[in-house]
């Protein structure tokens, strides 16, 4: 019994090493060379148990004992499993979350409140420590208030970079996942857009944002016809988001990359 | 009256007493839930003020999760048991062999106490929603209320029809057998559109339709008719008989594992072999109902199925894979013990089939577990020439994993037809022609459904799908509807060669059938998770934005690590009520000093014998 457990876990060992030799050769991530030679040994256990002798009997408290430790084994291999696999960090999912709730709260009531306090709150904070430096200096609470006014300008020019929220819109919205861009993201059930902003004008882009049926691109025919790229937009974006996304798009003009033609459809 | 039957009555009693307090208990809860319907429309205007409440240091939604898994696992069971239940009864009258009466009572007496604590936790869940998640009860509310009183009105029909249904066991036999088969047909029909009704809820999340202006009836029938209700409906369904069969099987592996008596052994030996059976069956045409629910989802909302498949979900799936192979290895393991050690004798001419179906399992497997995309380093990636290694891109597509699943299925089910077959010689003069012409239709269907998978790369997406991948099923499907009745003629008129023998499996078939019923509960925790991080930071997919500090999807060793809770806990609620079933039934039971004998013809035969009909019955005991 024991020659023939050695020789079926020697062949499984044998062809896992096969497995491996022939997954480097082809490039495989070591992650995969692993699992190929966990198959093999998998498929050598299952096939040494057939013929396994059977176990001593356990009794009584032993034999619970035996099936709690046996269910130990089962969710200790399956959770390291999940836990090993490659995975998402749901910190990255709670900063977009984070991100797209910021928009939609601002324009509830509650979200403007929110904001004014806000604003108010920095703006108390900033008088009070320019009036404390003028105050030392000896002067009024005339320049106080322009000190205010500038907080003001500068905070609007901070949220003003269109083309960086534009940016942000990009990953919040989650175009990578069908269109590339800078090398990174698409699945080839979009074309890569490294050189649209000199293919569309603004007006364009808008429009085929908000209206993906409006316009075709050379060569995605099929996706087109299959309505890949989703309408959902016009409910889920803000205007403001739309045109941040717009402006971003329209920085794109590698002309290193090929960007496929858009071509404008006649819907019915 | 004698001691004996003292006991009995008394332990008669308090099964009574028991099932019917518990049964009470169910009623209650259900009322209990009725006023609930009244606080959840109060919640649509308290909302305004609180949209979540939280339980700190364990977090509102890890409690949902926790009570909602533990709700819908015991759901899954108490609504496949009654099915399997009426099956067994249904040819119990048929053939008017009272074995399989006894076996469908059996089933049925499980019912009673889980049926009760099915409920409570219903009730848990209930409460528990309306306090953590106003908001969202809210707004389900306002569209779902009508189904709320028909679900509560459907409770209350099948408590009722349960009640019937056991209580009147005995007294309605004979010509009234009718009536009583028509209580199991309605307690099934009630409990299939309590399955349906909160499936309308689930499934509106995912998938929402535009709710029409209209009465309150018209907008919420326009709720439930969303597009991805009726492939969860039949998924849940199938699923739940899987669920069913398995547990009924994990339960027969403990008792066969702590059995002290050989009777004892040839018993939870038989009853371990049917749960299986009854699973492996169930879960054949499983993979088709998913693909099916798949593939709703994809047309519904594209970006939703690239979030499953192709997005961060992406590799939960190959969890999913994984927990699927095993449970066709164990499944299929536990056949092939049965012939090396039910029918001695025949192993060694059974062991290079079997050989060649692992690895066709193995291979399978490897080929279902392949992703599409891989998450790799940019060197890696450099090295393979792309996100898309030229192998993986060709395995990790839907054509090369529905081609495999269809051959796991196939393989499974001649795991079983050897079974089946092992140990007997069939004596009618067609039988060699039958056997040539099964193993060649066999032959050209593998081939077949290899050659539509391969030709799947070469045709558009729509007609592999609609086309080629239904072929595939019809395949298999005609493979399980011809052979089974084939072999079943064939068989009828066979010579038994080597009787089989119950209560000689090892004891790593015990563990093989515990081994099973926790890959079910994992797989149907797993999807739970998948179903729920599909609609991403949304309680209502495009509608209703989940604002709450637990709007993200959890990691997926984190939920790996609460599934595994939950199924463990689960399994402590499983074996709870196993044995507050059979608590009346140890007071009767004989002392260990006086054995009772197996009644003959008291325990049903299914296919490959039971102890009293198909084999000698452990003539041995060489443990």
């Amino acid at each position: 019994m024991l020659k023939s457990i050695v020789k079926k876990g020697m062949i499984g060992v044998l062809v896992g090493i096969i497995l491996v030799i022939v997954a480097r050769l082809t490039h495989f991530p070591p992650m995969f060379q692993a699992m190929f030679f966990i198959y093999a040994i998998l498929g050598a256990v299952v096939f040494i148990l057939l013929d396994a002798p059977s176990m001593n009997r356990i009794e009584g408290g032993k034999a619970v004992v035996a099936l709690v430790l046996f269910y130990v084994v089962l969710s200790g291999v399956y959770i390291a499993g999940a836990s090993l696999w490659p995975q998402y960090d749901p910190e990255v999912e709670k900063g977009k979350i984070k991100k797209i709730l910021k928009a939609k709260r601002a324009k509830t009531n509650l979200g403007k409140q929110e904001e004014l306090i806000a604003r108010a709150k920095a703006l108390a904070e900033r008088a009070k420590s320019i009036t404390k430096q003028l105050n030392a200096l000896g002067a009024g609470a005339q320049v106080a208030s322009q000190g205010a006014s500038e907080v003001a300008f500068t905070m609007g020019a901070a949220s003003g970079d269109l083309v960086a929220l534009g940016k942000e819109q990009w990953d919040l919205q989650e175009c990578y996942n069908c269109h590339k861009l800078f090398g990174i993201g698409g699945k080839k059930r979009g074309p890569k857009l490294d050189n649209i902003g000199n293919l569309m004008t603004p007006e364009q882009l808008y429009e085929k944002i908000l209206y993906p049926k409006r316009w075709m691109t050379e060569g995605f025919e099929k996706q087109y016809k299959k309505g890949k790229m989703p309408d959902k937009y016009r409910d889920l974006m803000e205007d403001s988001e739309v045109q941040a996304l717009v402006a971003f798009l329209s920085t794109l003009r590698d002309t290193s990359v090929t960007t496929p033609k858009p071509i404008k459809m006649k819907l019915k | 009256m004698t001691l004996q039957s003292a006991i009995r009555t008394v332990g008669s009693s308090i099964r009574n007493i028991r099932a019917s307090s518990l049964l009470g208990w169910g009623v209650l809860v259900a009322f209990l839930v009725l006023p609930c319907l009244v606080l959840a429309q109060g919640a649509a205007t308290q909302a305004m003020s609180v949209e979540y409440r939280d339980i700190p240091g364990i977090g509102s939604r890890n409690v949902i999760w926790f009570i909602a898994q533990q709700h819908l696992l015991l759901a899954g069971f108490v609504l496949g048991v009654p099915l399997f239940a009426w099956v067994c009864e249904i040819v119990g009258w048929k053939t008017k062999e009272p074995r399989y009466d006894k076996l469908a009572k059996e089933f049925t007496k499980l019912l009673t106490s889980a049926y009760a604590t099915t409920a409570l936790f219903g009730g848990i869940l209930l409460f528990l929603l309306i306090g953590l998640y106003p908001k969202l009860m809210a707004y389900l509310t306002d569209i779902f209320y009508p189904t709320f009183v028909a679900y509560s009105i459907l409770f209350l029909l099948e408590t009722a029809v349960l009640y019937l249904y056991w209580y009147g066991w005995d007294s309605m036999q004979g010509n009234k057998k009718g009536f009583h088969l028509f209580l199991g047909f309605l307690l099934n029909l009630f409990a299939f559109f309590i399955m349906i009704i909160p499936n309308s809820w689930a499934t509106f999340q995912a998938s929402p339709v535009v709710v029409a202006d209209g009465t309150a009836l018209e907008r919420a029938w326009a709720a439930m008719w969303n597009p991805t209700w009726w492939p969860v409906n039949i998924h849940r369904f199938i699923a739940n008989v899987v669920l069913g069969g398995f547990i009924c099987g994990a339960y027969a592996g403990v008792r066969y594992l702590l059995a002290v008596s050989r009777e004892e052994r040839e018993h939870y030996d038989w009853m371990g072999y049917v749960g299986n059976f009854i699973g492996v069956f169930g879960m054949l045409p499983l993979p088709f109902a998913g693909y099916w629910l798949m593939r709703e989802i994809y047309q519904y909302n594209q970006q939703m199925g690239i979030t499953l498949m192709g997005g961060f979900l992406a590799w939960l799936f190959i969890l999913q894979a994984m927990l699927i192979g095993v449970l066709f290895l164990g499944a299929n393991y536990y056949f092939w013990m049965g012939i090396s050690y039910r029918i001695p004798g025949v192993a060694q001419s059974y062991k290079k089939p079997i050989l060649a179906m692992l690895i066709v399992l193995m291979v399978s497997l490897a080929v279902w577990m392949t992703p599409h995309t891989l998450v790799a380093s940019l060197q890696e990636a450099q090295q393979m020439g792309g996100a898309h290694h030229p192998l993986l891109g060709v395995f990790g597509v839907m054509s090369a994993k529905m081609t495999v699943a269809n051959l796991m299925i196939l393989v499974t089910f001649m795991s079983f037809i050897m079974y089946w077959r092992a140990g007997k010689q069939e004596t009618a003069p067609w039988a060699k022609i039958a056997k040539a012409i099964m193993g060649g239709v066999l032959a050209v269907a593998a081939i077949t459904i290899v050659v539509l998978g391969v030709w799947g790369y070469f045709v558009p997406a729509l007609f592999r799908i609609n086309t080629l991948s239904v072929a595939q099923v019809l395949i298999v499907l005609f493979i399980l509807v011809t052979f089974t009745p084939l072999t079943a003629v064939l068989l009828k008129s066979a010579k038994t060669t080597t009787e089989m023998v119950w209560g000689q499996m090892p004891v790593r078939s015990g563990y093989t059938l515990v081994s099973n019923a926790v890959m079910v509960i994992l797989l149907m925790s797993l999807m739970g998770y998948a179903r729920s991080s599909s609609r991403v930071h949304w309680h209502v997919y495009g509608v209703l934005r989940d604002t709450s500090e637990y709007a993200y999807s959890p990691a997926l060793g984190y939920a790996a690590a609460l599934m595994s809770l939950n199924t463990f806990f689960f399994c402590l609620l499983v074996a709870f009520i196993f044995w507050v079933a059979t608590m009346g039934d140890k007071s009767q039971a004989p002392s260990k000093e006086s054995p009772q004998k197996v009644e003959p013809g008291l325990t049903p035969v299914m296919a490959g014998g039971s102890p009293s009909s198909g084999g000698k019955g452990g003539v041995q005991d060489n443990r």
